[in-house]
């Protein structure tokens, strides 16, 4: 085991890398849950953007319709969420958990369909790097600020984080509860779909069923851990993906004899997360009314 | 998610917020509902498929073939459905205590983890001796993760639902480690790292003749799974503490006064409920298996969540929505090979059933009744 | 000269439940207006109605004579009216500023914080409103919070300002405060409707009064030439009922030995300071004072549900200070607690089970922890006979039964075990006058049998019609205790609010 394997030039560059998908679904994690609707079918909106990103790349040729196909798809997965949540106040927990199974039998059944077992075609075009990391990677950093301002510098932002604090109250000064969480629930769709476009069309140029591997999961961790804050959740994202990126850096890496387990590295956002909201690393507290249905009066 | 108490200017909503999860209050008895949302995504699954140019009817019939054909695709069936009757108990119990078991998955996992270890490391034994040390194995080590999340909950206040998703990904890795790299690691004809065969002893023997169906592999373990279900329904109505449970999930405050723990029973429920799903795990090992491998379960514990809302968290209810989750789970696979459907047509139709029971108020919308608003006096008051 | 808002035979029903059945209210400019009636006489619909949360059913609504369609808050506030909400209809973790500006910010886009915050201070010097406004709102005391509400309201424009209940969570200063802006809103030409059930507001501060009784109009009344009586039997509908004779308590045996007790809120503010009681077998002490003085939390320390801080509670000599809810239970005390839906009851269970809540682990119900289903049934029965549960049946869905059936359900289960310590909170609220009389019965039986029974009430005339000697909780302390005879409701009145000379008289 060296210093470089740890804290090298191409560790770090593997940190931003991997960092970036889960830092989208977090963003969406964010501001979805901050209007107070839990959507763990990011990892869903994630899968369908991957897969329709790729599809849409491939038909077309072009790398600009497959991205903003890829945020439709995720954006449009969402919308299912958002109905059920807002509209008929189901159990966010189930539908998500449905939409997530849904997401993957669906992309698998379509990529079964159109490409049988061959796989993805290989030539789909790329995205444009810079500094050698994709753009998305940019675009997701910018993305961090420009939350921020969004939730604490807009009046939208402020609407948005008194709905789901208390949306009753919210509701009395003649803010709309349900316009106000459909917008929210769709940002996030769209913001994991564009996370999806990202680890398809540039980092594995292919389609692979389930490729997503729990990445939207991950970003609902970085959620956690990140106290709701979009600032929070790139520092979770960057932890995280170190994380991930050490485990493949120290691959087959010893101390003295033995060998570095290096899977064990892959539990360390879901320990964190645990730590975090059992208050053993700093309390976090979710939004009051996050999660939680809500029924006009009187109607 | 939300945590803590609200404070004096929070949101006030009169009582818990609406959920499927609390079945015994908000679904009406009787099979109607879980039926319709059966229905309900049948159909959609048949427009599904008939949208990307295939024909419906001839992939149910396959699909029911599939699972139904012969007596061999029954015992599959059968096969199929015991690990998803005791996930489904394990999420099942949790829900009537109030709590949202998505660890069954990760419980599961670790069930089957020391069952194998133990199977394996013990193998000489003789079976009466290895079976209940592997049986108690997988229980116990279930029940021991299961109880990570209660316990959180209990002392800490924890919402289960993040913890027991995180759980599950902790397991994933650890076995990785435990079978790539790890003290469980031994060479495997699998193409995949597995651990060591387990021994005779710990292996459920198939309860068919090879004369009355051929190859069957339906073992022992359908025998436990009846157990369970006895188990899980003298637990829950005919014990005290079974009654406690069902108190705190449907009345926690009124529990508390009474002199019952809410925290605790919530720490216990959990363990209770990893048990079950530890079981399963065990079950897979040693009916199916007879070792651990990476990707071992196909999504058991994420199927139970559907199993127990469409069987309503009762007994019966479970078993039935086990058997067709068993069938889709078995005649998916035949249906891809004999009638070239992808066999996640399954999933869509699972994801379906699971979306059409979220979305209750179409349910019953369909099912011809009106839903069952806030009281009246609650919302003068 | 036309009234400024005129409201015509409203109707509202909640499915079965008819809540305002042709309901008409008359409100002239620049009035302070009483909205009066007992629980559930339909003040809040009536108010939520006019503000657009609920739609109503039948009837009409003029603003300054001219028809007005309200269809939601939005409207209301377009239209110039705004609501003081009981439970505060505000975003806790926001400032007072982001919650007054909320929903009307006028800044464009961004945020601008700087000038929001200017036009609360503006607002704030015009009516004579102190709070920081740039506090966050769930650092402020309940009082604070109040005039941030009132401070929205005025944000928007509003001239037709409603206040529900806005006492119940004041202390007596704070209501005093709250009566000096009510004047002053008045001064500067708003119009304010009081809704309330307290008498002593309405003189202190209205100019009209309507009255309301079950969904309907009681009457309508000119403040300055009106009486409490007058007022008081339009609200019930008879006249107050004569405190009924009773022999005088048994036995002096301590039952109950409360010293030096301390708690915490919820909140971790100090909710009780040095109580000190006792209460005797055969004997009922009345808790008197306004809700939230903390009479909740006493309740909870005895029962072993809220751990004190400080102190010392003894029940039959024993000292019971760190007891959980079940040893408590044990020593032979019950608890008919103040939230009878959520506390009290399983609503999902049936009576039967609901009837064994607490006794699920021990004979009769249940050997070696399994139950038996034919005793618990066979028991539920008896019991729900004997308590006049109707429907008399043990299988019924207690949330399906009416608040006071429910009651007598919980009174049912905890009073049959023949217990020496009864605690008692809000026994009577929402309830009807029947179901109220059985419960003061049932309560006054268990007295004559020798119990020794805490009563806990914010109502008075509960409080006068079944104590033997009455304490008066006002900030966490017991201010005052007096024998029944002594307390007059003026002195009790006094006490509650904070005049603690009024005891030693």
């Amino acid at each position: 085991m060296t210093v470089d394997m740890v804290i090298g030039a191409s560790v770090l560059a593997a940190t931003l890398r991997l960092a970036a998908p889960i830092l989208l679904a977090a963003l969406g994690g964010v501001i979805s849950e901050r209007a107070g609707v839990v959507n763990i079918a990011l990892e869903g909106s994630m899968l369908v953007g991957a897969f329709v990103g790729i599809v849409a790349a491939e038909q077309t040729d072009s790398i600009v319709i497959g991205v903003a196909a890829a945020i439709i798809a995720g954006t449009l997965l969402a919308g299912i969420h958002a109905i059920a949540a807002i509209h008929w106040r189901s159990d966010q927990i189930v539908s998500g958990m449905a939409l997530n199974i849904l997401a993957l039998g669906l992309t698998s059944y379509l990529n079964f369909q159109l490409y049988g077992t061959t796989g993805t075609p290989a030539d789909v075009p790329d995205l444009p790097t810079v500094a050698d990391q994709s753009i998305l990677v940019w675009v997701s950093l910018a993305l961090v600020p420009l939350t921020h301002l969004f939730l604490f510098g807009t009046v939208s932002g402020l609407r948005l984080r008194a709905v789901g604090e208390h949306p009753r109250a919210a509701e009395t000064v003649g803010i709309g509860v349900r316009r106000v969480r459909y917008a929210a629930v769709l940002a996030s769709g769209a913001l994991a779909g564009l996370g999806g476009a990202y680890l398809s069309l540039s980092v594995a140029h292919s389609f692979t069923d389930g490729m997503t591997a729990g990445r939207g999961f991950i970003g609902l961790a970085a959620v956690i851990f990140g106290k709701w804050s979009p600032i929070g959740a790139l520092v979770a994202a960057l932890l995280f993906g170190y994380g991930n990126a050490l485990s493949t850096s120290l691959q087959g890496a010893t101390i003295g004899d033995t060998r570095v387990p290096v899977q064990l590295l892959g539990t360390l956002p879901y320990l964190l997360t645990i730590l975090a909201v059992a208050g053993f690393v700093g309390r976090s507290r979710p939004p009051a009314a996050d999660g939680v249905p809500y029924e006009k009066e009187g109607h | 998610m939300s945590g803590g108490a609200p404070t004096a200017t929070g949101p006030g909503p009169g009582g818990p917020a609406p959920s499927v999860r609390q079945p015994a209050m908000q679904w009406a008895t009787g099979p109607a509902v879980p039926v319709i949302s059966v229905i309900v995504a049948l159909l959609l699954g048949a427009v599904f498929v008939a949208a990307t140019g295939n024909d419906p009817i001839a992939a149910y019939a396959a699909l029911a073939r599939g699972a139904f054909g012969t007596p061999y695709d029954i015992t599959e069936t059968l096969v199929s459905a015991i690990p998803l009757v005791l996930t489904g108990l394990s999420v099942a119990v949790a829900f009537r205590t109030g709590l949202f078991n998505i660890g069954a998955e990760g419980q599961l996992l670790v069930g089957a983890l020391a069952a194998g270890a133990v199977g394996a490391r013990f193998a000489e034994l003789p079976g009466p001796l290895l079976m209940p040390l592997v049986i108690l194995a997988g229980i116990l080590a279930g029940a021991g993760y299961g109880a990570i999340a209660g316990v959180l909950k209990a002392a800490r206040g924890v919402n289960e639902v993040i913890t027991t998703i995180m759980l599950n990904y902790i397991v994933v890795f650890v076995m990785h480690w435990l079978l790539q790299s790890g003290p469980m690691t031994a060479p495997s004809a699998l193409g995949t790292p597995a651990s060591a065969r387990i021994g005779d002893g710990a292996i459920l023997p198939v309860i068919l003749p090879n004369e009355l169906v051929p190859l069957s592999r339906l073992h022992a373990g359908i025998l436990l799974a009846a157990l369970a279900v006895a188990v899980f329904w003298f637990l829950l109505w005919r014990t005290s503490l079974g009654y406690e449970l069902r108190a705190v999930g449907l009345g926690a405050r009124a529990a508390a006064q009474a002199g019952i723990d809410p925290a605790r029973r919530m720490a216990l429920v959990m363990a209770i409920a990893g048990a079950f799903a530890g079981l399963a795990g065990m079950i897979q090992v040693s009916g199916v298996f007879q070792r651990v491998f990476d990707g071992f379960s196909s999504g058991y514990g994420f199927d139970a969540i559907a199993v127990a809302l469409l069987g309503k968290n009762s007994p019966l209810g479970i078993v039935a929505a086990a058997l067709l989750f068993g069938a889709f789970a078995h005649g998916g696979a035949i249906m891809q090979s004999n009638a070239g459907i992808s066999s996640h047509l399954v999933s869509i139709i699972q994801a379906l059933v699971l979306f059409v029971i979220a979305a209750e108020a179409i349910v019953r919308g369909i099912a011809g009744r009106s839903r069952r608003g806030r009281k009246p006096v609650e919302a003068i008051a | 000269m036309t009234a400024l808002l005129e409201m015509q035979g409203i109707r509202k029903r909640f499915g079965e439940l008819v809540a305002l059945d042709g309901v008409d209210l008359s409100v002239e400019e620049r009035d302070v207006h009483a909205l009066l009636g007992e629980n559930g006489a339909g003040k809040s619909t009536l108010m939520n109605v006019l503000y657009g949360l609920y739609a109503p059913d039948g009837g009409r609504i003029l603003l300054r004579g001219e028809d007005a369609r309200i269809g939601g808050p939005r409207d209301a506030i377009a239209r110039g009216i705004g609501m003081i909400h009981q439970h505060f209809m505000l975003i806790p973790p926001l400032t007072v500023t982001e919650n007054v500006v909320l929903g009307d910010e006028r800044t464009g886009a961004l945020l601008d914080r700087r000038v929001i915050r200017e036009r609360v201070r503006e607002l704030q010097s015009r009516f004579g409103i102190e709070v920081d406004p740039d506090a966050r709102v769930e650092d402020l005391p309940l009082g604070l919070q109040q005039r941030v509400e009132i401070l929205k309201v005025l944000y928007r424009g509003s001239d037709l300002l409603v206040f529900d209940e806005p006492t119940a969570v004041l202390t007596p200063q704070e209501v005093d405060e709250l009566f000096a802006i009510v004047r002053t809103l008045r001064e500067q030409g708003k119009t304010v409707i009081l809704i309330t059930h307290k008498l002593r507001e309405v003189f202190a501060v209205t100019d009209r009064i309507t009255v309301l009784r079950l969904g309907r109009n009681a009457g309508s009344l000119v403040t300055s030439a009106t009486t409490a009586g007058e007022i008081a039997r339009l609200m019930v509908g008879r006249e107050l009922r004569e405190l009924r004779p009773r022999a005088t308590a048994g036995s002096r045996d301590v039952v109950l030995e409360v010293t030096g007790l301390g708690a915490l809120s919820d909140r971790g503010t100090p909710a009780l300071l040095d109580v000190g009681l006792t209460v005797h077998a055969g004997e009922v002490l009345g808790i008197a004072g306004i809700g939230g003085n903390g009479q909740s939390e006493l309740a909870e320390c005895i029962m072993g549900l809220r751990r004190p801080t400080a102190g010392d509670m003894r029940i039959g000599g024993a000292d019971v200070s760190r007891d959980g809810p079940r040893r408590t239970r044990a020593g032979g005390v019950c608890y008919v607690p103040e939230d009878r839906r959520r506390e009290g009851l399983v609503l999902a269970f049936t009576v039967a089970d609901n009837l064994i809540l607490g006794k699920q682990a021990g004979p009769p119900y249940a050997t070696f922890g399994v139950l038996d289903p034919q005793v618990i049934e066979r028991e539920g029965a008896l019991l729900a006979r004997e308590f006049d549960v109707r429907p008399p049946n043990p299988l019924a869905i207690a949330g399906n039964l009416s608040g006071g059936n429910q009651q007598k359900v919980v009174l049912g289960r905890e009073l049959s075990s023949s217990p020496r310590l009864i605690v008692v909170s809000q026994p009577s609220r929402g309830l009807d006058i029947a179901a109220t009389e059985y419960v003061h019965d049932r309560l006054l039986e268990q007295r004559a049998r020798g119990a020794a029974i805490l009563l806990i009430s914010s109502e008075l005339d509960e409080i006068r019609a079944l104590s033997d000697r009455i304490a008066v909780m006002y900030e966490g302390r017991i201010v005052a205790t007096l024998p029944a005879a002594e307390a007059t409701e003026e002195r009790l009145g006094l006490l509650m609010a904070g005049h603690e000379s009024a005891g030693a008289a």
